[in-house]
């Protein structure tokens, strides 16, 4: 009861600043649905040629959607609203120094952890709504399980969360140096995810160094799920790899927490 | 109420607190003072269980300190730590949840707190719309959301003007006889004066001076106090010798102790022959005491 009570006031206090910020608000819809239509429409000149000839029933456009969705919104919306609104809001608690007024509450680690989570859980599902609703104005549908798709959607999130957490509590001190660590760690991960470039078109030795990046096997478990089709089964590497990475961060980001509450633990 | 016994810590080699005993009663305001770094905020970072202390006991509503005891504890620190975004309303009903309070007690609570503090004008009114005084009196609030039984306000005025000062003396007043125990830090001497039962005068991690402000008055032998100013100081200085003045530099201020009352044209005989540019008598305040036993006044 004190976890859910904590972790709820934790969410709560998240939505209600970034509603209040409407700019920050509209930019993380904007964001996910300028990045949607730029890969759909590239995809579509694509699927013109090679592959709209395969399915009777689809024009090369909805194809095009049914794609570009899932890497849209895994690849590129979670990363950023998730992991870089992490990043921010420990941040953000720094230097409006309220994480010392957090230390000398009887909150627990646990609940703040959950409670970010929540938070960015609630936007990563709305990013979904939207990007999935503006697919659908091109007829495009999400062909396998929603089950399946909704699980990896959220260990999606857990994973940018959890990533979030480590480089909020230990790298980034100021807001100053989100950027950098974005850029730095981020978009070369994007690119090698296949958010932006369709992972078929890179040569090998990328594709090889691309099943160490945990985005590539987000956006390839929730493409063969959303576009594809595919259960369990055919996505099980993908899938259990994405697994395996979202435990991994919470742990890695309870143990930043941690090594946090020691080092800074003080008025 | 609280109750410290015997508490060490050093950081590294540094001994930031040695053998610190300290007690506060119920209902109690406590002023803690002392120079910068003679272990204030670590003592607060210890009863907040923020800290461990090397060794030694300390109780709060005798129960020793530990994350239960959290709840029991408000603390207002220096610093405003309040969610700019948020409104003070949203402030104090989030802090108020992270104490575990239900929904309506946490309505009723918000309201009253607003209320002690004067904000209620203000409730929906977001933290970076507030003037300075506003903030701290909501950064006062949020320590007395959850009712706590101990209050630690950590320099509540520094930075204010005069009038939102005088708003917070009030409000600490207020405080003392809803029954709150108040341990308060504080620079301002005067602030110190005018607000707490019981004051302790911190250096280098031991307490130096402990009492009402009638009891640490006793510490200086002198019934009061005269300050001169003249430009023939060693001449002033080596007649009050003579006469058997004790006497001390504060600051650029030359004072001399008087063992006993003397009528201002008395004093002015005794310095015969030496020109005074000025002369005023002034009784023993926590000033005086306060440099004296924490050295930082210079003389015999």
């Amino acid at each position: 009861m004190k976890y859910w009570r904590e972790t709820l006031a934790v969410a709560q206090r998240i939505l209600i600043e970034l509603f209040r910020r409407r700019r920050s608000l509209i930019f993380w819809s904007v964001f996910p649905i300028a990045l949607l239509l730029l890969n759909g429409f590239i995809f579509a000149e694509r699927a013109q040629q090679s592959m709209a000839f395969a399915f009777e029933n689809a024009t090369p456009t909805t194809l095009a959607f049914e794609n570009a969705a899932p890497t849209t919104l895994v690849g590129a919306a979670l990363f950023f609203s998730c992991l870089g609104g992490t990043v921010t809001t420990v941040v953000a608690e720094r230097e409006q120094q309220t994480l010392k007024r957090l230390f000398i509450s009887p909150l627990s680690g646990t609940s703040y952890f959950l409670g970010i989570f929540v938070a960015h859980c609630c936007i990563g599902v709305g990013q979904s709504f939207l990007v999935y609703a503006i697919a659908s104005f091109w007829k495009a549908k999400f062909q396998g399980s929603l089950l399946l798709g909704a699980i990896i959607i959220l260990l999606s999130i857990i994973s940018y969360v959890g990533v979030g957490f480590v480089l909020g509590t230990q790298l980034a001190r100021r807001a100053d140096d989100i950027n950098a660590l974005v850029a730095t760690f981020g978009v070369p991960l994007l690119i090698l995810g296949g958010a932006f470039i369709p992972s078929f078109i890179f040569p090998q030795f990328l594709l090889n160094l691309a099943t160490f990046d945990p985005i590539y096997h987000m956006t390839e478990a929730l493409l063969g799920v959303s576009a594809n089709g595919n259960g369990l089964t055919e996505i099980s590497f993908h899938f259990w790899f994405l697994f395996g990475f979202a435990i991994l961060m919470i742990g890695a980001g309870w143990l930043s927490y941690r090594r946090m509450l020691r080092v800074e633990r003080r008025l | 109420m609280l109750l410290i016994e015997n508490i060490n810590k050093s950081y590294g080699k540094r001994q930031v607190l040695q053998n610190l005993n300290l007690q506060i009663n119920f209902g109690e305001i406590y002023g803690l003072l002392g120079p910068n770094g003679a272990g204030k905020t670590t003592t607060i970072n210890i009863i907040c269980n923020l800290l461990k202390a090397d060794s030694g006991n300390i109780k709060i509503n005798n129960q020793p300190v530990s994350e239960k005891t959290k709840s029991i504890i408000g603390v207002a620190p220096q610093e405003n730590l309040l969610y700019q975004g948020l409104s003070c309303k949203e402030n104090l009903d989030f802090f108020a949840q992270i104490y575990g309070l239900r929904r309506k007690v946490r309505q009723l609570q918000v309201d009253n707190c607003l209320a002690a503090v004067n904000l209620l004008d203000r409730a929906n009114s977001t933290v970076e719309t507030l003037s300075g005084g506003m903030k701290r009196r909501l950064n006062i609030a949020v320590a007395l959301v959850h009712q706590p039984k101990l209050v630690i306000l950590d320099e509540p005025t520094t930075g204010l003007d005069i009038e939102a000062r005088y708003e917070i003396w009030e409000l600490i007043r207020k405080l003392r006889h809803q029954g709150i125990t108040i341990l308060l830090t504080t620079h301002l001497l005067d602030e110190a004066e005018r607000l707490c039962q019981k004051i302790g005068i911190l250096k280098n991690g031991q307490i130096v001076a402990e009492g009402t402000l009638p009891e640490l008055q006793k510490l200086i032998p002198a019934k009061e106090i005269v300050t001169v100013q003249t430009a023939e100081e060693e001449k002033a200085i080596a007649r009050a010798i003579e006469l058997g003045f004790i006497h001390r530099h504060y600051g650029n201020e030359l004072a001399f102790w008087l063992p006993e009352s003397l009528e201002l044209k008395e004093i002015i005989a005794a310095f015969d022959g030496i020109s005074l540019a000025s002369i005023s008598r002034q009784p023993i305040k926590l000033e005086h005491i306060y440099l004296e036993v924490t050295k930082q006044g210079t003389g015999d």
